[in-house]
């Protein structure tokens, strides 16, 4: 059954099957394998109550129809899905909403990620003074992501706040919000994308940053002894060397863009109306702000879906980049 | 690999070539970039330190100036906003509930998960492969999937509300990093040292906590610090679990202090504010192990 990891040192996680063939088995020693499960035993302990079985509850859960409170739960089969898909007139239109919301973060933020912090990086990179000033400042915004940091920003884009009054000391007054950039249906959204952006710059910035530094010098040099200019440089030279870590990069933030909702619960609760709500929004309110209505197996169910798209997207992605390669 | 070659990097492509007219024209160009380059840095600065500046400047005005609106420097700073959430809005209580669960949480994810490492980097036994995988595979698990059976189960077993119904769910969920990172570390160990402690009558226990352990040091740091800050920070949990306000931590005395009342931005952003500075004190302390961890964690 088991086979041997390779232990190279730093060479990392998965292990490519049966590599231990050639090797020899070597034999399990009594002794040393009683005190392997002691050392895993507290991990698999912890992992097995809030791990496997809170998984496979909310599975079971997810073909049910049931109010927390009730002793019996009411079994549905596939319904909570379709409900949530199609078939049900209350569940299903928030739900289609929620996703198109949903699929506009998952276009715009990874984007928007790369867009920035590939040419900062490069900045960075140049720069030689204040290298580890900067570098602690751009990276203060991803340590402090959290309530206190939204909240901060919902102070900054209040109608009086001061994002309008700079906009009015510019002279671009006819930009600003009268009813603040959360309470306006058309810029509620676009706010929290920047926002969520500006969270997610820092690690795209810091990865593209050690990309850089592993890129021998001898090739943009010869682009430049070629005649090629600086932007000409990293546009056809750079650019293509680091497209493996653009692919990291777009793959964390569409995950996080599927399934984060912690900023749309905290600065606008899917509000104004509904222009802001999206899939992980969606699945929590379903859970916990439906009072006494029987809508826990969809939150189960709409969570798994979630889960599913998460998987094939991440499926997708590395197909696309791997052929690109 | 590591951020530390940044002056070799920068260096190199610094250096002029001899000049022919395509590196002169480069060379003008450069001044131009270079101009660029200062301008895209000092501003983007600006941009990362934006909500901050604005959080330390309601912080210290009074109410009444912070209602009206106005300029980032405040008029007559006063410290007393601060002093009295502190005291008399029990930040200080909420501090220390925020305290003990992540030094729970993180000591927790130190001790269970570089026990199981070392059994993963370093004994043979039966399941190994399987079980590492498994614990990797959770990596992919969205929280919100497992947020509400993980609440109906404490429910059950009448945990849900304390302070230990937090952690060890927070425990749970570090285990795919702490798992990769840490057995990373320790395969990285050589393997004659493990042998020859052995051969001097060293038992299991005495191999791990006296040679791998030190050995593994920055990346049991790092571990540690990328477990505490986002426990320092968590929210959706904690508000879905604590309901007794004796309980609180900072984020959700945060949430409750925003919604209980016409919103004060001053004392809001003095909460946020003894929020933020211990992370950020944290990270300034520890950056290097920081980087570093990130790097490692997400390009591996």
């Amino acid at each position: 059954m088991t086979t041997d990891v390779p232990t190279s040192p730093g060479a990392v996680t998965v292990s490519r099957g049966r590599t231990g063939r050639g090797r020899g088995r070597r034999r399990y020693q009594p002794r040393e394998v009683a005190w392997a499960y002691a050392f895993v035993a507290p991990a698999i302990v912890l992992f097995a109550v809030m791990g496997v079985y809170t998984l496979f509850w909310g599975l079971q859960l997810s073909f049910v129809q049931w109010n927390g409170l009730t002793p019996t739960w009411l079994w549905v089969g596939l319904r909570n899905y379709t409900d949530l898909l199609w078939a049900s007139p209350v569940f299903s239109p928030p739900v289609r909403a929620a996703a198109l919301n949903t699929v506009w973060v998952m276009i715009a933020a990874p984007l928007l990620t790369v867009v920035i912090s590939f040419p900062l990086a490069l900045a960075l990179n140049r720069a030689r003074r204040f290298v580890g000033l900067l570098r602690s400042v751009y990276f203060v915004p991803y340590i402090t992501t959290g309530i206190a940091v939204y909240l901060a920003w919902q102070y900054v884009l209040e109608p009086n706040g001061a994002i309008n009054t700079l906009l009015g000391a510019l002279g671009l007054g006819s930009l600003s919000q009268p009813q603040g950039w959360l309470g306006n249906p058309d810029t509620a959204l676009p706010t929290l994308i920047v926002i969520m952006v500006w969270s997610a710059v820092p690690v795209a910035t810091l990865l593209y940053l050690t990309g850089l530094q592993t890129i021998d010098p001898a090739l943009t040099e010869a682009a430049q002894i070629d005649g090629a200019s600086w932007w000409r440089v990293n546009l056809s030279v750079v650019w293509p060397l680091l497209r493996g870590i653009t692919a990291v990069i777009v793959l964390l933030n569409l995950r996080d863009a599927l399934q984060g909702f912690q900023i749309f619960l905290i600065m606008t609760d899917g509000g104004p109306g509904d222009h802001t709500n999206v899939l992980g929004l969606q699945t929590y309110r379903l859970a916990f702000q439906s009072e006494l209505a029987p809508t826990l197996g969809l939150a189960s169910a709409l969570g798994w879906m979630l889960f599913v798209a998460a998987v094939l997207v991440a499926f997708v992605h590395l197909r696309v980049t791997r052929e690109r390669r | 690999m590591t951020v530390g070659a940044a002056p070799a990097a920068i260096e190199a492509t610094a250096r002029p070539a001899p000049p022919t007219r395509g590196v002169r024209r480069w060379r003008a160009q450069a001044v131009v970039a270079r101009t660029v380059v200062g301008l895209l840095l000092a501003g983007y600065a600006m941009v990362s330190l934006y909500p901050f500046l604005w959080m330390v400047s309601a912080a210290f005005k009074t109410p009444q100036e912070v209602i009206a609106g106005g300029h980032l420097i405040p008029r007559d700073p006063t410290l007393s906003t601060l002093v009295d959430t502190w005291n008399r809005l029990h930040f200080f209580d909420y501090f220390v509930n925020s305290l003990q669960v992540t030094v729970a949480t993180t000591l927790g994810v130190v001790v269970i998960y570089s026990a199981a490492s070392y059994a993963f980097a370093a004994l043979h036994f039966p399941g190994r492969t399987a079980l590492y995988r498994l614990f990797v595979a959770l990596l992919f698990v969205p929280g919100v999937v497992t947020l509400l059976p993980i609440v109906l189960l404490e429910n059950r077993l009448a945990i849900l509300g304390t302070h230990l119904g937090l952690v060890l769910p927070f425990v749970n969920g570090t285990a795919p990093f702490a798992v990769l990172l840490l057995t990373n570390a320790f395969r990285a160990v050589p393997t004659e040292l493990r042998d020859s402690a052995r051969v001097d009558g060293a038992g299991e226990l005495r191999i791990f906590t006296r040679v791998y352990l030190p050995l593994a040091r920055p990346a049991l740091v790092t571990i540690a610090l990328l477990t505490a800050i986002p426990t320092w920070n968590e929210y959706l949990l904690t508000r879905v679990s604590l309901n007794d306000p004796a309980t609180y931590t900072l984020p959700i005395a945060l949430q409750a202090l925003k919604s209980s009342q016409v919103v004060q931005y001053n004392s809001l952003m003095a909460g946020a504010l003894i929020v933020v500075i211990p992370v950020v004190i944290l990270f300034l302390a520890a950056q290097r192990y920081f980087v570093n961890g990130l790097t490692g964690a997400i390009k591996g």
